[in-house]
């Protein structure tokens, strides 16, 4: 398995590749949805508005399957930013990847030695497999920023304070009591609900496009023969991409759903 | 799997300017548009919602004018079909009557001649009998009759002297 690229910037690990891959993501996005409201119009809208409008429909779809429109209209660009920028993530890892491999210790970038390819990295690897002469080390620099689990659970861990945040706000009364119901005896299990909640959100997004890019690699060290499963799996990668965003997007809601929605008037 | 917390700092940061960016250049100018849009499809409807009223109602009027036109030209056809029918039994009878009067008349004209005719051929009857008989006495009073004339005469003053 590759490496990351992490460097040590002023007591920080720092993760080249992740801040690479998060700033290309979002600069995609952007140019994507520029590109979509370049030429508005309300009468003749292009192809890329529509498309963007069909989105935005899509996403208005999940929250009113999921709460009232009315109080969940607030949440469409966050639908849709999720979408968009995990559905980008998953997919640029796809393509191509840039892996560099080194044989030695000691190489730099910004003035700052890779940690993951330092000495200390060389010996271990030694340590555990004492028969291979000369280890190499292959760092990898382009990637799906949400194959990395640092990444998800951020995302995971932003959607969970939003949504444990509305709930203490705007439901108060009904959000602490949904942890005493029906019974005060439940409290821990719900209590572990709420993370484990908050685990799987980010888990999920990130197994599975990690899952897909270590399949892809293992496919391209199968040379030749790994050419007909790497275009059905590549295929079938954009598919898992596009349901991941959705599934991530459509749980965001459902979560905020739970918060802001005063469930007391059903019982 | 690493965890690396400062990945995940830059991933909230990221998303989070990600966010406001899109939410300011792209995303409102995105909804405007789809807001006028629906206010448009609406406006339209209704547009077309009383255009269709309004087409049935003129319909329903044109429908009416219709029904009235047919029933005035049905109106005027009875009326002229009376009238035409009255006209024609009015000739008959005018022509009935003056047949009757010009009949009349004949038959009395006919009588009047007739009676003139009777009238003249009487006076030419008695004359021409007169006529006729003096022409007969003429010829028939001979000598013989003459006598036997006379003698009756004669006896008849005989007797009565």
């Amino acid at each position: 398995m590759h490496e990351a690229p992490i460097i040590k910037l002023g007591g920080f690990n720092i993760d080249i590749s992740i801040v690479t891959m998060l700033i290309v993501t979002c600069v995609v996005v952007f140019i994507l949805a520029r590109l979509a409201v370049r030429n508005l119009s309300v009468e003749n809208p292009g192809k890329l508005q529509n498309f963007m409008e069909w989105a935005v429909e899509f996403v208005q779809g999940m929250i009113s399957s999921t709460m009232d429109f009315k109080k969940g209209k607030v949440f469409v660009s966050l639908g849709m930013t999720l979408m968009m920028f995990i559905l980008v993530g998953n997919l640029l890892g796809l393509p191509f990847g840039i892996v560099t491999e080194y044989s030695e210790p000691g190489h730099k970038i910004f003035g700052q030695e890779i940690t993951t390819v330092n000495a200390a990295a060389f010996e271990a690897i030694h340590e555990k497999k004492p028969d291979v002469e000369h280890p190499h080390i292959g760092v990898a620099w382009w990637k799906s920023p949400t194959a990395d689990v640092n990444v998800t659970m951020g995302l995971a861990f932003l959607i969970f304070c939003i949504v444990h945040f509305l709930g203490m706000t705007r439901n108060t009364k009904a959000y602490f009591k949904s942890y005493i119901e029906p019974f005060p005896v439940f409290f821990p299990i719900k209590f572990i609900e709420v993370f484990s909640n908050l685990l799987t959100h980010g888990m999920r997004l990130y197994g599975n496009i990690f899952a897909g890019e270590v399949l892809i690699s293992v496919l391209l060290g199968a040379g030749v023969f790994g050419i007909p499963g790497l275009i059905i799996w590549q295929g079938f990668s954009i598919f898992v991409g596009c349901i991941q965003a959705f599934v991530f997007t459509m749980l965001t809601m459902v979560y905020i759903s739970h918060a802001v929605e005063d469930h007391s008037a059903e019982h | 799997m690493k965890i690396e917390w400062t990945s995940t700092v830059f991933t909230l940061v990221a998303f989070i300017i990600l966010y406001v960016l899109l939410n300011k250049y792209a995303f409102k100018p995105l909804f405007s548009i789809m807001e006028k849009r629906k206010e448009l499809v609406l406006g339209q409807m209704q547009d077309a919602e009383e255009n269709r009223k309004q087409a049935s109602q003129l319909l329903e009027d044109q429908k009416a004018a219709l029904q009235a036109a047919r029933k005035d030209a049905y109106d005027i056809i009875e009326q002229a079909k009376t009238t035409g029918s009255k006209q024609a039994d009015e000739l008959i009878a005018t022509a009935k009557s003056e047949s009757n009067r010009l009949k009349e008349e004949a038959v009395r004209d006919i009588e009047s001649e007739k009676n003139k005719a009777v009238a003249a051929l009487r006076s030419q009857v008695s004359g021409m009998s007169v006529m006729i008989a003096s022409k007969i006495i003429e010829k028939q009073i001979d000598e013989k009759s003459q006598e036997q004339l006379v003698a009756e005469y004669l006896k008849e003053v005989g007797d009565k002297a």
